[in-house]
């Protein structure tokens, strides 16, 4: 759509190995508008990662097309423009490793502003003191420090700092706090939508935790087997999620209250053979562990559908004539449910 | 007698810059066929106290200061390597936050889980009949853990794996174990929800199977919720608060707790709160007393002094902090 910052086309990513094709990723389309927190979330060895490393441009795509503000970046990285590279970045979930220990935080944060000759010599040391005081390190103290000297979190503000570095509009956090525990993760979050709101960013955020996307992503795509299987504005995804996976996934989050048991839908549980992405079954990716699933569903691969004009759904019980208010009725009846 | 019971345990890293004061009078146990929770903050020392149990703690860097460990009242700190690995067979085993840590680089999953079952089975034959058996055996535990193609994966190298996959392979090898205690120390992360809730079944199942007993890792004070019975909080390096694990989660007492459970995203979705002010501790020069004190909202005169014991709060649930003197 014009006006979309990101905007992705039936991306495809296969990996040749000894075993055979992995289709990690098979077809993947979603746009992101300006401002919005996108949420990615998956299962396990789904080709969320392999979908950002596509974005950032890791991997040149097998095929597919990517727009990043109405131009085509499908090439790698050596290979893209530069004010591509520096408005388009990426944080990864193990700053452990993604930040050299051989280096200050001084020459990790100098690297992304000598590269896009951002400032002088003397602009770069305050500007590298500025990107700290911008992630809440106090800077006198932390640019001499090596990041194994530094805690988790602070590790995560230090790769942030570095991210902002080149002032990005679109940055792509995949899994940034999953590794941290629950406050320090609320302070990155907090973080992240503060300079969210102050630099005019637009996030996409891969994770495993719906319930930190439930406060603060706008939308939320669900990614199965190389394939995305349902896309949703956030409240619409959790009141009246459609795709049998999205219902798994929404039963199996473990909460904290009894008040949050009761938003779940009834458990799914997960049951069936996990398949892989060498040996993609004919038919819809869910079918093997899908409850509902029915002969169609063995033979036919769905396509994305609308539910509603924001709402996506790519199962083929939405297709089904009896379908019809099926919706509608299970929405009612689980409220019901909660209500007892 | 508690199946497992530390005692006043203290362990530091000696690094560059000085000693880190880790460990800090740790002190906990766990009842056979018992599941405890234990969740802390980050870097406090979470699996520095699980290696040290296991006896795989590197030394040098780190140092055991002092304490006790026992496991059925003898103290694992004191025992032969060969006792050890006694205990490792048979007793014991982890499943580690690193997974690639954990597996042989040079060695094909196959090979690795093979060389397990075993090595901890009493007598094995060497007939085809049993190697047969052994691989069916490597499979269906691979599947249990929600491993897709099972069979391909065994031919595999670490590598050639996932984060999610080398995790379950691990998670694998130790439910394959038939031990009495299991350490599973952040076992499912880089997991979906689905997955995970399956391999917590699966977990489950053994604690009631095996009557063995579960030690678990994790910051996500949902999963605890669901597996545990009891529950301990970390922080910096001791523990501060232990009880039911319902009762802890419903009204935790101690301020850290408390800031905790108000970090958690809800699912109800009323916005994320800013988390507990301050910086975390620095270990190579920890606060005095109480090591939560500089970013405590309740902090005073007695908490700069000295750690607070732990005060019993009813309902077997006690808490280290002076608050709770009385
Ligand atoms: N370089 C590679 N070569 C071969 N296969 C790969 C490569 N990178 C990824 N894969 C495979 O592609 C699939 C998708 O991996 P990816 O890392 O994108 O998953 P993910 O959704 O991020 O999973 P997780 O939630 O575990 O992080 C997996 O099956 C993985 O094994
Ligand atoms: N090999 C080592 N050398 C030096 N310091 C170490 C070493 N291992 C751990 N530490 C330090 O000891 C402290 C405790 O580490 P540990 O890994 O036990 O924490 P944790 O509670 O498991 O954290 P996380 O939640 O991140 O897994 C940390 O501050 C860490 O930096
Ligand atoms: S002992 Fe004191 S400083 Fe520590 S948590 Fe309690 S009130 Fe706060
Ligand atoms: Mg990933
Ligand atoms: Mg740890």
């Amino acid at each position: 759509m014009p006006g979309d910052i990101l905007s992705v086309d039936n991306l495809r990513k296969h990996f040749p190995t000894k075993e055979g094709v992995v289709r990690a990723v098979d077809g993947v389309s979603f746009s992101i508008a300006p401002g919005e927190t996108f949420g990615l979330v998956g299962e396990s060895g789904s080709g969320k990662t392999t979908t950002a490393q596509c974005i950032i441009g890791m991997y040149p795509p097998t095929s597919g097309d990517i727009w990043f503000k109405g131009e085509r970046i499908n090439a790698a990285f050596d290979r893209r423009p530069k004010h591509v590279k520096g408005d388009l970045r990426i944080v990864f979930q193990d700053p452990g490793s993604s930040l050299n220990p051989k280096r200050t935080i001084k020459q990790i944060l100098s690297v992304p502003l000598q590269v896009h000759r951002i400032g002088s010599r003397r602009g770069r040391l305050a500007r590298m003191k500025a990107l700290l005081d911008m992630v809440e390190l106090p800077a006198d103290e932390y640019l001499y420090k090596h990041p194994q000297a530094i805690g988790g979190g602070e590790r995560q503000m230090v790769a942030l700092a570095r991210a902002l570095a080149t002032n990005p509009s679109l940055v792509l956090l995949d899994e940034p706090t999953s590794a941290l525990d629950v406050s320090v993760q609320a302070k990155i979050i907090n973080l992240l939508i503060r300079l969210q709101k102050e630099l005019d960013l637009t996030y996409l955020f891969i994770t495993h935790d719906l319930s930190l996307m439930r406060n603060i992503a706008t939308r939320v795509a669900i990614m199965y087997l190389g394939k995305l299987c349902e896309i949703a504005p956030t409240a619409e995804f959790f009141e009246s999620p459609v795709h049998p996976y999205t219902r798994m996934l929404l039963s199996s989050i473990p909460v904290v209250s009894d008040e949050e048991e009761a938003l779940k839908p009834r458990k799914v549980l997960s049951t069936g053979e996990i398949p892989s992405p060498v040996n993609v079954p004919p038919g819809c990716g869910f079918q093997s562990r899908c409850p509902e699933a029915a002969d169609v569903c063995r033979r036919v691969d769905p396509e994305m559908v609308e539910v509603s004009r924001s709402h996506q759904v790519r199962c083929h019980r939405e297709r089904r004539p009896d379908r019809a208010g099926h919706a509608e009725a299970s929405v009612l009846h689980e409220r019901e449910e909660r209500l007892c | 007698m508690a199946l497992l019971e530390v005692v006043d345990l203290h362990v530091g890293y000696r690094v560059f810059e000085g000693y880190l004061k880790v460990l800090n009078g740790v002190n906990f146990e766990i009842e056979e066929q018992e599941r405890v929770g234990l969740v802390g903050e980050t870097g406090c020392g979470k699996t520095t106290l699980v290696k040290t149990i296991l006896r795989v703690l590197p030394v040098p860097p780190a140092r055991i200061q002092r304490g006790q460990v026992l496991y059925h009242g003898k103290d694992i700190l004191l025992m032969s390597p060969r006792e050890v690995r006694g205990l490792r067979r048979r007793e014991m085993t982890a499943i580690f936050q690193d997974p690639l840590q954990a597996l042989n680089p040079m060695f094909t999953i196959g090979t690795q889980l093979r060389d397990i079952l075993k090595d901890s089975q009493e007598r094995v034959g060497r007939g085809q009949r049993t190697q047969r058996a052994i691989t069916a055996r490597c499979i269906s535990a691979l599947r249990d853990t929600g491993m897709p193609d099972p069979e391909r994966i065994m031919s595999n190298y670490p590598i050639q794996l996932s984060g999610g996959m080398r995790q379950r392979v691990c998670i694998a090898e130790a439910l394959s174990r038939n031990v009495r205690l299991l350490l599973a120390d952040e076992p499912t992360t880089n997991l979906d929800v689905t997955i995970q809730d399956q391999i917590l079944r699966k977990l489950d199942q053994l604690v009631d199977q095996r009557g063995a007993s579960v030690l678990i890792i994790t910051h996500s004070m949902g999963v605890v919720r669901d597996l545990t019975q009891r529950l301990y909080i970390m922080y910096a390096g001791s523990m501060v608060e232990t009880g039911r694990t319902k009762g802890v989660l419903a009204s935790p007492l101690h301020p850290y707790t408390q800031g905790l459970m108000r970090s958690v995203p809800r699912l109800t979705g009323q916005g994320i709160s800013d988390g507990i002010p301050g910086r975390i501790p620095n270990y190579l020069q920890p606060p005095s007393g109480c090591r939560f004190h500089p970013r405590c909202a309740h902090a005073m005169p007695v908490c700069v002094e000295a750690p607070p014991p732990f005060y019993p709060a009813g309902d077997n649930h006690r808490v280290a902090c002076y608050l709770y003197r009385s």
